[in-house]
């Protein structure tokens, strides 16, 4: 049962609270960009220039996101600068997974 | 979690009841029972229990769906509008825009979700509506057009241009310079307040634009629609399971040559087609459900592929129940004939037959590459 915001994904961030190390994060993202689109990406490749990826992709990578590092991403930070290159989106996991963390122990 | 469906189920059953062609007739649905089906959690039922929503899966939602559209189209189509709303401002409102608006709609206030454009259907970067900050406010200039239940609407959700990229923004439909302007005549789901809206400098406070500056109008649109998409698609499996019972009991009854005319071939098949139907559609539905359930990825494609072949199937489908039902089932009042018109329409909103299969073929496309390489 959905009784708060918890409907994005089950969250399974790192058991003690810390964030993803941000390499860690990068590899994974790496390795789901290669097999979703069948060509190997660099770090700081924009996904999204003239000729990249739909929006039907834009949201598969929201929700791989989500469901990878038990992360929320709402509001703003759906905005497409956070989904550019995989080091944005690292950044953008690391970020979000700190907040997570602060909000539940403080 | 099964117990929520059922008590929903059952509120829906008992609210509609069998009235689906009185209100098609009608062409309205009563305003007071929709918002009973709203206050009660019925018309975005996935919404947060800490919302007021029934916190129903996707899965579950899904069952729902499908009953209120084997019931009602015309509520269906309201629901799945409403649900968008709900959905747009679950994903892309602030902590306090959704403690604010997503208790109202499950308090009882309708929602209308308003994409389309005279100049913009498929192709939605043809958008012209726009938002403009004006200090502490913002001012909505555009045209929306079809807006499903924006007849009824107490809020209206409007995907707009801004800042140089996209926001949807929440208007009260009371707002000075909204005028919503009932498509009398549609050609199914007639009774589902279909609306054309033009929006003259109507003025809001600046915190109803969801989720602030700088998101992508395609990312805006389709992480919106997939909600869209899930609820046309179950709502299909409604219009099936609608369609499989009229023709099986009409082929088991009407005798003619000395038989139930489903004993003889030519209509038995059509009862095979029907049920074939039926089952296709609620196994891909059930499948994009349980990818929306886990959090997958996959969710994306699989809500497009449900959404493709559920319209399809019901078109064809209804197509088939008339055939069987015949003249007993070839005019209005008769859930055939609703079926029939209201099927087509699923095949033309929340992605056209056309849109669907191009997004399916670039799909297709990435599995090829797999396999030259």
């Amino acid at each position: 049962m959905r009784t708060a915001d918890n409907w994005a994904a089950p969250a399974s961030p790192p058991a003690d609270g810390s964030a993803s190390d941000p390499e860690t994060v990068q590899q994974e993202l790496l390795r789901f960009l290669e097999a979703r689109t069948r060509t190997s990406w660099d770090p700081d490749t924009d996904l999204f220039a003239a000729g990249g990826q739909s929006s039907l992709f834009a949201l598969e990578l929201v929700l791989h996101l989500e469901k990878s590092f038990g992360i929320s991403i709402r509001g703003t930070d759906l905005r497409l600068d956070n989904f550019r290159t995989v080091t944005v989106m690292a950044a953008l996991v690391t970020r979000l997974q700190q907040q997570a963390a602060g909000s539940q122990h403080g | 979690m099964a117990d929520s469906l059922a008590a929903a189920v059952a509120a829906v059953q008992s609210l509609i009841g069998d009235r689906a062609d009185a209100w098609d007739l009608a062409r309205l649905i009563p305003v007071p029972l929709l918002r009973e089906l709203g206050a009660a959690g019925l018309l975005c039922a996935q919404v947060p229990t800490g919302y007021g929503g029934l916190g129903l899966t996707s899965l579950l939602g899904g069952e729902l769906t499908a009953e209120t559209g084997r019931l009602c189209s015309s509520v269906r189509s309201v629901q799945t509008s409403h649900g968008i709303a709900a959905w747009t401002i679950q994903r892309f409102g602030t902590p306090e825009q959704r403690h604010a608006w997503l208790h109202r709609l499950t308090g009882g206030e309708l929602a209308a979700v308003g994409f389309s454009e005279p100049g913009a259907g498929s192709d939605l970067a043809g958008m012209t509506t726009t938002i403009r900050r004006d200090r502490d406010e913002v001012v909505v200039d555009g045209h929306k057009a079809w807006m499903t239940a924006g007849h009824y609407a107490d809020l209206l959700v409007l995907f707009c241009r801004y800042e140089g990229g996209a926001a949807a923004v929440v208007a009260p439909a009371a707002t000075p310079g909204v005028q919503v302007r009932r498509i009398a005549d549609p050609l199914g789901c007639r009774a589902a307040g279909h609306a054309d809206v033009r929006l003259d400098s109507v003025r809001l406070p600046a915190d109803h634009v969801l989720g602030g500056v700088g998101l992508p109008l395609p990312l805006l649109v389709t992480t919106a629609l997939a909600y869209g998409r899930m609820s046309v698609a179950w709502g299909c499996v409604g219009i099936l399971r609608a369609c499989l019972a009229a023709a099986s009991r009409h082929a088991a009854s009407r005798e003619q040559f000395g038989k139930p005319i489903g004993q003889h071939q030519l209509v038995a098949g059509h009862l095979a087609d029907l049920l074939v139907a039926e089952q296709v559609a609620t196994r891909v539905c059930e499948h994009a459900g349980r990818c929306w359930d886990a959090g997958s990825a996959d969710q994306v494609i699989a809500t497009v592929l449900a959404k493709q072949v559920s319209a399809g199937q019901a078109a064809r489908a209804a197509s088939t129940a008339v055939q069987v039902l015949a003249s007993a089932g070839a005019r209005d009042g008769q859930v055939v004939a609703r079926a029939y018109r209201d099927a087509k329409l699923m095949e033309i909103i929340e992605g056209s037959n056309e849109m669907c299969r191009l997004m399916l073929a670039e799909h297709a496309l990435t599995l090829a590459t797999e396999e030259g390489q």
